[in-house]
């Protein structure tokens, strides 16, 4: 039973990256206000489903509705909040700018709800859903846990597929290209706020959604459930996986999730420092980040730019899968096969017989050695 | 005469007490290229930016096709036929050259969110037509075998290549070249130049921030030379070489014109 919590719990967190890749893969928008879209979704599947507060518990609303209704309920707030975060903070502020905003938003929020006890009851928090519908579906508790464990999954499937075809469609190319440069964007008709407000909405709601998905698997949700550092953790998880490439960003959740905090959980933790555990883990996922950063920046698996199949007119090798094996992980680590820019007279010189393979400059040579290196790419 | 397709009228921008444009009126018409020299500092590129939309102009006016812009942010100004270039090329770097230059379309319809999300197979079926123009003007601009390249890994004369891919797959009404010919060989500026003329010979106007002279003179119909934010000569390229005015501000001249 633990190997199916750890998984859902994975599962749930692969639904909350999908949704901030998007906002910070393909927009470039680091938000760190995202944990806080998930946490309001939790709290608002509370309060909409489990009835009255019973005193001295107090708590907004305390409807009593099927928990499926109180999931899309509560990611409607969840998207209005994001609506107006997201309009102030996407306007005119970018990069760290943006991030500050985000944080200060997400800290006010946080200290609203861990305060202001009539909203959801403070420090305690709200609690009380447990297992939804395991009476009705006649299931064991650990039949139940299971039972959720694959509507995760499936609703994680569902939630890659959509990404995956946006992030394929002009509207994935759209984000990209406001994210790679925003002036040019501009220069070519996009309207770069809108553009960026709606993915981070389109963020949001799978984040609202994913709370949620929460509220039913750990039944019980306060303040302790959602520091911020939680969100440093899909961070790196997206970082490892492959920002920008939806499944980079499912396999990086599972192996940074199970492969990494779980691994520590085996850590010593002296009983007198309980904290030495959780902070190990802390520098750990830190020192994941930097050493991703360092070695292999793009992740796992690269952002996969859209391959144009039908070879162009000039092609003279026969047909040709994917000239980006050039450009794939593989040929990265095989040496110096770059020429970003170096040299500005490039057309001339690719028609002289230049140093094979050494770059795109050698256009007319290198071909072979791109040809050869084409089983090899992702 | 039928008005022009861009009139700049008394355009004036000051940034703190610098006249970095100063009651500057000038259009350009369909099918024309405008060249628009003068020596660093004259306020070319500050112009290009008050019609593009990326500045904000004290006062004056700019109206295309009728249509005033000062006050319209550059994606609107853009959506209405003009599209600019910017000193450094601005390529996506990390989308690939195929992608660059079908993001110059400009199918905004397609870019729907939802319509991304429930007619995805419309929207690829609709493109392929686009795919079909893009790769001919790949073609056209020695691109073709590097469509799925990203950008980033272009050299420098082949970004200034997709630069002008781009303008080809977006058919502008009104180009705007800021420096065209920044860092680019004798070769290369020949096929630059032929490009400009071909934009020129579909209808489209055409101005060119430059300071490669020879280049001006082959390729634009009429100079405006701007010094100091003061337009102080314009007129046919032939005529401007005797003028004192101009030989005096644009240091140089001569030498580099021979």
């Amino acid at each position: 039973m633990y190997w199916v919590s750890i998984v859902t719990e994975a599962g749930i967190f692969a639904i909350l990256a999908l949704g901030l890749d998007v906002v910070w893969g393909w927009c470039g928008d680091f938000d760190l206000a995202f944990y806080g879209y998930l946490a309001l979704g939790s709290y608002m599947t509370f309060v909409l489903s489990i009835g009255k507060p019973t005193a001295p518990v107090k708590y907004i609303i305390g409807w009593h509705l099927p928990v499926p209704l109180a999931i899309v309920l509560a990611d409607i707030v969840v998207v209005a909040l994001a609506a107006i975060i997201g309009a102030i903070a996407l306007r005119n502020l970018r990069d760290i700018y943006f991030a500050v905003t985000t944080l200060g938003a997400v800290s006010a929020l946080y200290l609203i709800v861990q305060n202001y006890t009539p909203l959801f009851d403070g420090y305690n928090g709200v609690y009380g859903l447990i297992n939804p519908g395991q009476a009705a579906l006649r299931l064991t508790y650990n039949g139940y846990r299971i039972v959720l464990l694959f509507v995760v999954l499936g609703i994680l499937f569902l939630a890659y597929l959509l990404v995956q075809r946006l992030s394929r469609s002009p509207f994935g190319r759209m984000l990209r290209s406001v994210r790679e440069d925003e002036r040019a964007a501009a220069a070519y008709g996009r309207t770069v706020f809108t553009a960026k407000y709606r993915a981070y909405l389109f963020g949001a709601a799978l984040a609202g959604l994913t709370g949620g998905l929460f509220a039913i698997f750990i039944s019980a949700f306060n303040p302790s459930a959602w520091t911020p550092q939680e969100l440093l953790v899909i961070y790196a998880a997206i970082l490892v996986g492959g920002r920008g490439n939806p499944r980079g960003v499912i396999v990086g959740v599972f192996v940074v999730y199970i492969g990494f905090i779980e691994l520590t959980r085996f850590l010593p933790s002296p009983a007198s420092r309980p904290e030495f555990g959780p902070s190990m883990r802390q520098i750990l996922i830190g020192l994941l980040i930097i050493l991703m950063l360092r070695f292999r920046p793009e992740g796992i698996f690269r952002e996969r730019p859209g391959v144009d199949r039908v070879p162009g007119p000039g092609w003279r090798l026969g047909p040709f899968r994917a000239p980006a094996a050039a450009a794939s992980p593989g040929s990265v680590t095989a040496g110096p096969a770059v020429a970003v820019g170096t040299s500005t007279e490039a057309p001339p010189r690719a028609a002289q017989p230049a140093d094979a393979g050494e770059g795109l400059s050698a256009r007319g040579s290198a071909r072979e050695g791109h040809a050869a290196d084409d089983g090899s790419g992702q | 005469m039928s008005p022009a397709l861009l009139e700049i009228e008394r355009l004036t921008k000051s940034f703190g007490g610098v006249h970095a444009v100063r009651e500057c009126t000038f259009s350009a018409a369909e099918g024309q290229v405008i060249g628009l020299i003068g020596p660093n500092g004259a306020g070319k590129s500050t112009v290009v930016d008050l019609v593009s939309g990326f500045g904000q102009p004290d006062s004056g006016s700019v109206r295309f096709a009728g249509e005033q812009l000062i006050g319209k942010r550059p994606d609107v100004i853009s959506r209405l036929g003009l599209i600019r270039t910017f000193q450094t090329p601005r390529e996506w770097r990390n989308l690939t050259v195929m992608d660059n230059v079908l993001l110059a379309r400009r199918r905004f319809a397609s870019e729907s969110l939802w319509r991304s999300m429930t007619q995805a197979r419309r929207i690829r079926r609709a493109e392929e037509a686009d795919r079909v123009e893009v790769r001919a003007i790949l073609e056209r601009f020695q691109l073709a075998e590097l469509k799925n390249e990203r950008a980033v890994r272009l050299s420098g004369g082949q970004k200034r290549l997709l630069e002008f891919a781009r303008i080809a797959a977006a058919e502008p009404r009104l180009i705007i070249l800021d420096e065209p010919m920044g860092g680019v060989n004798p070769v290369l500026g020949a096929r630059i130049g032929e490009a400009v003329g071909q934009f020129a010979g579909e209808g489209r106007a055409v101005i060119v921030v430059e300071h490669n002279l020879p280049f001006i003179e082959k390729t634009c119909d009429r100079v405006v030379v701007m010094d100091l934010g003061e337009i102080i000569a314009q007129g046919p390229f032939s005529g401007l070489r005797d003028n004192p005015r101009v030989v005096d501000a644009y240091l140089g001249m001569d030498q580099t014109h021979e």
